[in-house]
């Protein structure tokens, strides 16, 4: 610790401190332009100086560290004269058009002019400028340079967070300007974070310039209904229309950074296909608007005209904890059904299996711990692509503490740059990849496995072979071994490739348990891509598990099973919340014919997706932004969401209409609303008992767990996958497939611009993406005669389709990469239920 | 485009350096060579693609020092006269205008016939013999306006 006095208060502070940081702990503050704690020092705005006494000229507060007695003057007269000059600088080239700035009303500069001064400039020299009019600088970002001060913050998150490197300050003095390389339209990640930063109007959204001033808007604080990194944002309206969506320094895990998926996302909200009316299917087969008290009363008829185990209900990991946990209850204790499940991209056995192995039912591992150790391995996720914010923090973390990275990834990707060592398996042999380090791992140190128990398979394992059978030599799998020993704290970030593909969950729990008897200090992040995956299986949205990760005695059907069922009329009646089945399930046609035969398949969605055209009952549902309730990301931080306005027309959101459901079939069923839900969430499990989730603490809103409250041998050991092996396996993608000349196995996941059923509808991001595309390897597109932008046809065994080629450097030959959220392209129709991998073949046109 | 005896002298500069990054400078004097004086575009973005770099970053560094031509026709003889401090104490100013009433242009410009470009420039470093110019790669000093004459007439 150290002592000095501020302003004559004598303060006390931590080794190191900020001259700045030390005047805000003892409550001062001290205004800043290029001053931003994530990104480097630059000191180069000089409106932050303050009197040191013994020092002859004032310093720059920001870069200056304390030292012992220190005596700092913050308001002295010669620090506001500074201050005044400083700001009278910036205004002599300033455009001073705040009557027409986007920026007007919530402008640093403005804010700090009113402030402190100057009450009247004295530069009579003319003004530099830098154009005329604003220049676009991509489909997102427009620029206005008038009205630069010069402090880089724009420059710096792009190269330093974001990792793009897309801005420059250009030229020099007074003719320097930021901007891109000759202020050409930018083909970047579109996220927006240079306009955020900027503390005047230079950088703006195109999509809201001059449409409104800040005083006209009203906002709610929420959570970005994409990813799971699970970034808070402020979303705005006007008039009743969203029309922007702002992330705050120092508030959320993401501070001031989003993606473009969180800052431009939102205008789904906006669309004009939104459901407003209950729809009900004529015997044409086209809708009529029907009210909601028919709507209810058809729905109250079917589910008691059917037996308990021939009811099921799926909801999409977009909906809020509350709206989780009621819909369970209802189906649990009024249904007495246990067919519940959240996703149809993978299985819910493959959902145990990630759970337990990465511990999701031990409680929450927040995302600055799990970035604070010595390596960090990422494995089964294209993190830059599906989870931005989380890109932008290791890149950080990288840049700033030097953390070792390991990426294993059959694609490149862009947090490549930062990683010690990037390893390009061949898809779906993520598990493998890892035994064959495990295996490394035991030949370097046998003696910590002994009398360890569960670890007898590890003896058993032969590096050489797996790293064949992974396509990562075994010198580079050395490597990573070599790397990992060489750490006290490591955390392995897991993505959805394991959901897609659990028999790789097998390899993850070896290599957990072999750095655990090693004696690491080991913290395990799952990576997922939708807002509130966690959350729902938190809540018990899975056949097997109640709320709290309560197994169950007698499982219920999950998604895969429930298809099943349907196709075999095993199944009478489906409940849908927004989720689509229809354009998600791996076998698009198995899944549109099973769902055909359902006797009642009740849909409610905020859009007419594939699956709702099915249903003979459609709800209008509510979005994010009409919500009240809770999300909880990733690392199990659960975290509260407003609502700003109503849904539109008649929509309801889908607390209260399984709130209504539930009264409809049982008198006293509820609670309904979010809050008592909430209170009713707390009772039922001890997760979520002592969560802390108002918005403005949330430090304390990890959720607690019980260790190993589902035991890992039940998923992972005996029963489940030899059970799984022996029934009718589910879709589990069959590892390893041969690949023929110029064929390519074509794998799945997000795209960084468009990741589900809401993206799909939102007029910004529709706009970033040229079209359905497929990307290959560099080395694969010269092979193939193709360049970027050519049209191909992408021929597999059940489906074809026409998309744009894009090659990436540095990603492993032989693969074929499409989005799986392309309603032109329908991903799921190229799978086939039970076949595992595809293979396609990629032609030009 | 980028000449193959340009890419081997990029690729000598890539041995030489520690960080790849730290090759961009002579690397663009070396494309700006190839065109005689002049940097397009083009070149920008190839030698950022060949260090690894983003092309901002070329575009940065050609933004921020005189020696690079960026988008710019410079004719056979580039005049770059510095106009800073020491050489405008020792009458800078006065050759510059100089200068342009010889060769009817401003400075910034090219003659008509392609021969001659004049450019003020910031320090070139040779203080000790302000005013001084550099023409091409040579450096002339202690400049005189008779000697200036003699300068230019004794070009080719
Ligand atoms: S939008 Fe993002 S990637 Fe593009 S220039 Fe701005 S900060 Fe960089
Ligand atoms: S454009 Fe904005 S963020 Fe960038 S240097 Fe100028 S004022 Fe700073
Ligand atoms: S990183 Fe994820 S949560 Fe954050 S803004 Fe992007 S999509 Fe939203
Ligand atoms: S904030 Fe300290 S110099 Fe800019
Ligand atoms: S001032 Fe002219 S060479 Fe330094």
């Amino acid at each position: 610790m150290i002592t000095l006095t501020i302003n004559d208060k004598e303060v006390s502070v931590e080794d190191g401190t900020l001259i700045l940081e030390a005047a805000k702990q003892a409550g001062f503050h001290i205004p800043t332009f290029c001053y931003q704690p994530i990104l480097s020092r630059l000191a180069s705005c000089r409106i932050c100086l303050v009197e040191i006494e013994g020092q002859r000229k004032l310093q720059p507060s920001c870069v200056t560290p304390v030292m012992p007695g220190m005596k700092v003057q913050t308001e002295s007269q010669d620090v506001k004269e500074a201050r005044i000059g400083v700001l009278e600088f910036f205004l002599s080239n300033h455009a001073l058009d705040c009557p027409v700035c986007d920026k007007g009303g919530e402008c640093e500069l403005q804010n700090m002019v009113y402030k402190y001064g100057p009450k009247k400039g004295e530069f009579t020299e003319k003004k530099e400028r830098f154009h005329e009019k604003d220049y676009i600088l991509s489909p997102v970002i427009v620029k206005n340079s008038n009205r630069c001060v010069q402090c880089l913050r724009c420059v710096r998150v792009c190269d330093e967070a974001v990792g793009r490197t897309m801005l420059g300050p250009m030229g020099r003095g007074a003719h320097q300007e930021e901007t891109s390389f000759l202020k050409s339209y930018m083909d970047c990640d579109q996220c927006g974070n240079c306009i955020e930063v900027c503390p005047v109007g230079c950088f703006m959204r195109l999509p809201y310039r001059y449409r409104a001033r800040p005083w006209d808007l009203k906002s709610a604080s929420t959570i970005c209904p994409y990813c799971a990194t699970g970034c808070r944002m402020d979303i705005q309206e006007r008039g009743g229309e969203y029309i922007r969506a702002i992330s705050k320094f120092g508030k959320g895990v993401n501070s001031e950074l989003m993606c473009a998926r969180g800052r431009f996302g939102f205008d789904f909200l906006n669309n004009e296909d939104r459901l407003t009316k209950p729809l009900r299917k004529k015997d044409d087969g086209t809708f009529e608007e029907i009210t909601w008290a028919e709507a209810l009363e058809t729905i109250k008829t079917n589910f008691k005209l059917s037996s308990p185990e021939r009811i099921g209900a799926i909801i999409s990991a977009r909906n809020t904890n509350e709206e989780f946990y009621l819909l369970q209850k209802l189906m649990r204790t009024v249904l007495k059904s246990n067919n519940i499940d959240s996703s149809p991209r993978w299985s819910s056995d493959a959902v145990s299996a990630y759970v337990t192995a990465c511990g999701i039912n031990e409680g929450g591992t927040s995302i600055a711990d799990s970035i604070d150790v010595d390596t960090v391995l990422i494995t089964g996720s294209h993190i830059s692509d599906e989870n931005p914010v989380t890109d932008y923090l290791l890149r950080r973390a990288f840049d700033t503490r030097r953390i070792g990275v390991i990426i294993a990834s059959p694609r490149a990707m862009k947090l490549d740059s930062s990683a010690q060592m990037t390893l390009r398996n061949i898809p779906a042999s993520d598990g493998t990849l890892l035994k064959a380090v495990v295996a490394e791992l035991y030949t370097a140190k046998p003696e910590a496995f002994k009398g360890v128990t569960g670890l007898t398979k590890i003896k058993t394992l032969d590096s050489a072979t797996l790293s064949k059978d992974c396509g990562v030599a075994l010198d580079d799998i050395k490597a990573t071994t070599g790397k990992l020993l060489k750490s006290d704290q490591i955390s392995i970030l897991a993505g959805t490739e394991y959901l897609r593909f659990p028999e790789s969950l097998e390899g993850l729990v070896f290599l957990r348990d072999a750095l655990r008897a090693l004696k690491k200090d080991l913290k395990i992040l799952p990576l997922l891509d939708r807002c509130n995956q966690r959350g729902a299986w938190d809540m018990g949205i899975h056949p097997a598990f109640t709320p709290g990760y309560e197994a169950l005695e007698k499982e219920g059907l999950g998604c895969d099973r429930m298809v099943q069922a349907a196709d075999d009329r095993q199944l009478d009646m489906l409940y849908v919340i927004c989720e689509n089945i229809a354009g998600l399930y791996p076998d698009a046609k198995y899944a549109v014919s099973a769902l055909s035969k359902l006797k009642f398949l009740v849909v409610q969605d905020v859009f007419m997706s594939e699956t709702a055209k099915l249903a003979h009952i459609v709800l209008p549902g509510a979005a994010f932004a009409e919500k009240d309730g809770s999300f909880t990301n990733q690392e199990g931080r659960a975290q509260k969401i407003d609502s700003l306005l109503p849904p539109p027309g008649e929509a309801k959101t889908a607390l209260e209409v399984i709130a209504a459901i539930g009264r409809e079939l049982d008198y006293g069923f509820g609670p309904s609303t979010a809050d008592e839900v909430l209170a009713e969430i707390r009772e039922a499990t001890s997760m979520y008992r002592e969560v802390e989730i108002d918005t403005a603490r949330n430090d304390s809103a990890l959720v607690k767990g019980k260790p190993a409250a589902l035991r890992i041998a039940d998923f992972l050991g005996k029963k489940r996958f030899d059970d799984v092996e022996a029934e009718n396996k589910p879709s589990l993608p069959v590892p390893v497939v041969k690949v023929k000349p110029l064929s390519f196995k074509l794998v799945t996941g997000n795209h960084l611009f468009y990741s589900g059923t809401i993206a799909r509808r939102s007029h910004t991001l529709r706009n970033l993406v040229s079209g359905p595309m497929v990307e290959v390897s560099v080395a694969d597109a010269e092979r193939l005669g193709l360049s970027d932008g050519d049209t191909v046809r992408v021929k597999g065994k059940y489906h074809e389709a026409i998309l744009t080629l894009k090659s990436k450097k540095g990603s492993r030959d032989g693969i074929a990469f499409i989005p799986e959220n392309f309603t032109e392209v329908g991903l799921n129709r190229f799978l086939k239920r039970g076949e595992g991998i595809q293979e396609v073949t990629i032609r030009k046109i | 485009m980028l000449t193959e005896e340009t890419k081997t002298h990029i690729e000598g500069l890539l041995n030489k350096y520690k960080t790849r990054r730290s090759a961009v400078m002579p690397a663009l004097m070396h494309a700006q060579k190839q065109n005689a004086g002049n940097l397009t575009e083009e070149d920008m973005r190839e030698v950022a693609d060949y260090i690894g770099l983003n092309p901002v970053v070329t575009n940065e560094i050609v933004g921020f020092y005189t020696m690079y031509n960026p988008l710019k026709d410079i004719g056979t003889y580039h005049i770059q006269v510095c106009a800073n401090l020491s050489c405008s104490l020792r009458q800078a100013e006065f050759i510059i205008e100089y200068l342009e009433k010889k060769l009817d242009i401003k400075s910034g410009e090219t003659t008509k016939n392609k021969r001659y470009t004049l450019t003020r420039v910031e320090c070139l470093g040779s203080c000790g013999t302000a005013p001084m110019m550099q023409i091409n790669d040579d450096y002339f000093e202690d400049l005189t306006v008779s000697k200036v004459d003699e300068i230019l007439s004794n070009l080719d």
